[in-house]
């Protein structure tokens, strides 16, 4: 794999680490649904890096369910989860 | 490899400090609205460099639309998801952050 | 008005034209998904044609009436602005006093239907320093990252925008 793709990857990963702070720090359940959603886009965007890096076409569709889940999990909480049906 | 190669290599890495500025601000921002606003347009303009990068360097037109339609996608998921989070936020009353 | 009668009443060319229209989408979309492999139709035969009855059941209005002019100006317009928007948001993480000046703000969408409202919500949580935060009735809550901002001009330049996109033209105003 050509340099350029694993070190974006790499500094990708690193952004997410650095974001899973924001979960142990709280305060809401809503800060630590972001952080959920930080994975969600910078974790397409290292499937889509990987998989043109390492010449493998499926991750890209695993990265398009990447998306999809991101926004279901999203939805989901905030519509029942946190948000609550009532009010 | 050709100029279009070396054009996508550089929007891959124009990419990156986009998204490391959008956990920055996640960190740092001090309430739950504004670390929304950090992480929903900063992560897309980053995944925006990084799919551009990636079309550039694509073989075929196939790719491209498949890459347009993930980032398509993920632009109406997060932006959908941003307004949904926020609104609970306003309903469950809790108040922006405003300088002191 | 497109949209806005039953599916019950209409009659049956209208709601084939509108199947097939559906149809045309989801066989792209699929393509797209699937590649160009003839034996991925297997599946996606059924899968399209599923995915058209699903979409004419749960809407059954017309697919939206868009206006390519509109739709191609609105490209341009929008991924500059959204560009901007990460720029803005990158200076204001990265510098060291974090210039933040958070408030909320109201805003009267003239915006007829919920197709376009649904469109200009979205992107203006991707606009510079704006996020849509609450829509009830024709009242949106807009909160701002920094209230020096323009915000309203901004907000109804992307309206008129959005209602160019779907073939309107909305009587502007002063607030």
């Amino acid at each position: 794999m050509s340099w350029q793709y694993s070190s974006a990857a790499l500094f990708l990963l690193l952004a997410i680490v650095a974001g899973l702070g924001r979960i142990l720090r709280g305060p809401t359940a809503a800060d630590s649904m972001l952080a959920a959603q930080l994975f969600g886009t910078c974790g397409v965007a290292i499937l889509l890096l990987l998989a043109r890096g390492l010449e493998w076409e499926v991750l890209q569709d695993i990265a398009l369910v990447f998306a999809l889940l991101a926004a279901l999990a999203a939805v989901a909480f905030a519509l029942r989860t946190w948000g609550g049906t009532e009010r | 490899m050709g100029l279009l190669h070396n054009l996508g290599t550089v929007c891959i890495l124009l990419g990156i400090p986009f998204f490391i500025s959008g956990t920055i601000g996640l960190l740092r921002f001090p309430d739950i609205y504004t670390r929304l606003h950090a992480l929903t347009k900063a992560d897309n303009v980053g995944l925006g460099f990084v799919v551009l990068g990636l079309s550039l360097q694509a073989d075929g037109w196939h790719t491209v639309a498949r890459l347009l339609l993930i980032w398509l996608l993920v632009l109406i998921a997060s932006s959908a998801s941003c307004h949904l989070v926020a609104r609970a936020a306003l309903r469950k009353k809790i108040e922006p952050w405003s300088r002191p | 008005m497109p949209g806005n009668c039953s599916p019950v009443s209409l009659p049956l060319a209208t709601r084939l034209t509108r199947l097939l229209a559906r149809l045309v989408l989801y066989a792209v979309l699929w393509s797209v998904l699937a590649g160009l492999d003839g034996r991925s139709w297997i599946i996606g035969l059924p899968a399209v044609s599923a995915a058209a009855c699903c979409s004419l059941f749960f809407a059954p209005q017309r697919l939206c009436p868009l206006s390519p002019l509109g739709l191609l100006r609105f490209i341009p317009f929008f991924l500059n602005l959204s560009f901007w928007g990460g720029c803005d948001v990158m200076r204001r993480a990265l510098s060291p006093v974090m210039p933040l000046n958070p408030g909320l703000v109201r805003y009267q969408v003239s915006l007829p239907e919920a197709p376009q409202q649904v469109l200009l919500l979205n992107c203006i949580s991707l606009l510079p320093g704006t996020i849509s935060a609450d829509f009830s009735g024709q009242c949106l809550t807009i909160h701002t990252i920094d209230r020096d901002m323009p915000v309203w001009s901004t907000v109804h330049l992307l309206e008129r925008r959005v209602a160019a996109v779907f073939g309107l033209r909305l009587a502007g105003g002063a607030p």
